[in-house]
């Protein structure tokens, strides 16, 4: 019961790492129909500059939250100037192209900037590892998950309360009518790119402070892809929540199953979800768009 | 604001108003040979010219596949999504020429248009699909005419918080008109407001619609089937066939004469024989075109 208690709440760790980048999937899809696939890369950008900025000044680590939204929120948007917004109205297929020809070039942007060897990502959050009634967790693993829980109740409050984020749900409902409220389109499309930029950045900086730091990184975004189809890729806190899911389902693979399973068993997951749920636990039967 | 306004070109005391209106014209909506392609193939719109004055509602009327809504679209900027283009012509208001202008800039500007079907937001809420509509204007303004919208439909003060797809079909045209009027729009542009609503709640609509147009001073250019209906309140027609406008003039006279009513406007006279003569008005019409 303790090994299995175990697994759950480690693999509820990795899950709210899994969540976090989920929701940035769901972020760009929901408001431009668009799976980008770049975004493990784009997570990798935002840790690396993290990272150097870490080795150049002593930085608290109140002071690198902060820090990350600010890089990823300038990442994001340059990334929509130069590569998103110039196929606005031109297939979503073919954007979705252009978000895999950006994945490679970042990748390898990342691996010329600064290498391909592993860092030691250092914070200022201690690595004793602390015991909470039998179960041992680090610090950052916990900060992880606080950080999840704050940024799922800041989604759902900015996509009921603020305008923008309900002009982003409107525009996924029905773009063409968006415009005719005066909503501008490429407005929203680029405050999704710089809000999943963002989610993406925190959650490669809390990845790398508690593994390392190196390119395989950017595998995290394919890694929480699963959980992202799982919650409904037009669902941002569905998706959040389906990073739980396959965070602990894989975390029981791998501890009970085989090792070899584990990344398989998330895949596992959503192809017996979507037969019951063609769009997802969270997501709606059809969006329409232009 | 001014009660009925008077109909003559010259003596329309609007146009001396702090509009900054050019004094040559009274009109505040002029479109002027316009002309419009789908696919740049399709000639939707062969020859449009139609004049709006301040402070008045103007009636365009025609039959199925006429090119109403596409003259509205246009108007708004939003045949884009379509592939439709303004090929010749030119759309001024209030003096400006606003065919090149994006969408958003025209909801600025003032016009404001309520689609063809309602269209609302339908996965979201009463409250915001009427937020949505005051996209455009400061917070506190949209806090005031959101009041201003409940006052004017009661009836949706109990369902602010309900899902909109789920409305009825009277309740959400109130939420489109609504919607529409949190902006407090100069020229609203109606697209057959009453499709498929019952009788009573076609003439609730019609009595707002007029309330608007000589207590508030509000500029409207309404699109309906109902041409009798729409003509009993309207201060101009125009009637479109196959592209054109056929025919403007006064509602009386476009009621006085029997043949223009049976041709372009689908009745006759004498409304007790309008079913019995559908089928042969029907033949006759498709004949006239061909
Ligand atoms: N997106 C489009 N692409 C191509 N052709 C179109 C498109 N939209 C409309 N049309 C064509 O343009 C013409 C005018 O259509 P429009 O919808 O403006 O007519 P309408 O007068 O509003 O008709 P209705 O009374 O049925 O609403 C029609 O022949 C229609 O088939
Ligand atoms: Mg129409």
């Amino acid at each position: 019961m303790d090994y299995f208690l175990d697994l759950v709440i480690s693999g509820l760790m990795v899950g709210a790492l899994y969540g976090i980048i989920a929701m940035g999937f769901a972020m760009i899809y929901k408001a431009t129909g668009v799976v980008n696939f770049a975004q493990g890369e784009v997570l990798m950008l935002v840790a690396y500059i993290a990272y150097t900025l870490t080795t150049l000044i002593d930085m608290p680590f109140w002071l690198l939250i902060p820090a990350t939204i600010m890089i990823g929120m300038i990442v994001g948007l340059i990334v929509e100037f130069l590569f998103i917004r110039p196929m606005i109205g031109e297939p979503v297929f073919a954007t979705v192209m252009v978000t895999i020809g950006l994945a490679v070039f970042i990748r390898s942007l990342v691996v010329l900037l600064w290498d391909a060897f592993p860092h030691e990502f250092v914070t200022s959050l201690s690595e004793q590892v602390i015991e909470i009634s039998g179960i041992r967790l680090y610090p950052s693993q916990i900060v992880a998950f606080i950080t999840y829980l704050v940024l799922m109740a800041a989604f759902w409050s900015f996509f009921r309360y603020s305008r923008i984020g309900i002009a982003m749900r409107a525009v996924a409902n029905k773009e063409t009518v968006a415009l005719l409220m005066g909503i501008r389109i490429k407005h929203v499309y680029a405050v999704a790119w710089a809000l999943s930029s963002i989610i993406a950045g925190i959650a490669g900086v809390l990845f790398a402070s508690i593994y390392d730091l190196d390119p395989t990184i950017s595998a995290m975004g394919l890694n929480a892809f699963p959980a992202a189809i799982l919650g409904g890729l037009d669902s941002v806190l569905g998706s959040g929540f389906g990073g739980l899911i396959i965070g602990v389902v894989e975390n029981l693979t791998g501890g009970y199953l085989s090792t070899g399973l584990k990344s398989v068993s998330g895949f596992v997951v959503i192809i017996l979800v979507l037969m019951v749920r063609p769009y997802g636990l969270f997501g709606e039967p059809e969006i329409e768009r232009v | 604001m001014s009660g009925a306004p008077p109909r003559g070109r010259e003596t329309d005391p609007a146009s001396t108003t702090a509009e900054g209106m050019t004094a040559t014209s009274s009109a505040l909506l002029e479109l002027t040979n316009v002309q419009i392609f789908y696919d740049k193939a399709i000639e939707a719109v062969r020859d449009v010219s139609l004049s709006v004055k301040k402070g008045s509602l103007v009636a365009l009327l025609g039959a199925n596949g006429a090119g109403k809504t596409t003259v509205l679209k246009a108007i708004s900027g939003i045949l884009f999504p379509e592939d439709g283009t303004v090929e010749g012509g030119t759309i001024e208001f209030d003096g400006k020429n606003i065919a090149a202008m994006e969408p958003d800039e025209i909801v600025r500007s003032g016009i404001v248009l309520v689609p063809e079907g309602r269209q609302l937001f339908d996965t979201l809420t009463v409250e915001e699909n009427l937020i949505m509509g005051g996209y455009t204007t400061t917070q506190r303004n949209a806090a005031e005419a959101l009041e201003r919208i409940y006052d004017m439909f009661p009836a949706l003060t109990g369902r602010r918080h309900s899902v909109s797809g789920y409305l009825s079909g009277g309740e959400q045209q109130m939420v489109a008109l609504g919607r529409a009027l949190m902006s407090k729009p100069k020229l609203l542009m109606l697209d057959e407001p009453t499709l498929g609503l019952a009788p009573q709640i076609i003439e609730e609509i019609f009595s707002t619609i007029s309330a608007l147009v000589r207590e508030e001073g509000t500029t409207v250019l309404l699109v309906e089937q109902n041409a009798q209906l729409a003509l009993s309140v309207a201060d101009y027609g125009y009637i479109m066939e196959n592209g054109r406008v056929v025919l403007d003039d006064t509602p009386e006279r476009l009621l006085r004469n029997d043949d223009i009513c049976e041709f372009y406007l689908g009745f006759s006279d004498a409304g007790a024989r309008k079913n019995m003569r559908d089928v042969k008005h029907y033949k006759r019409r498709k004949r006239w075109l061909s």
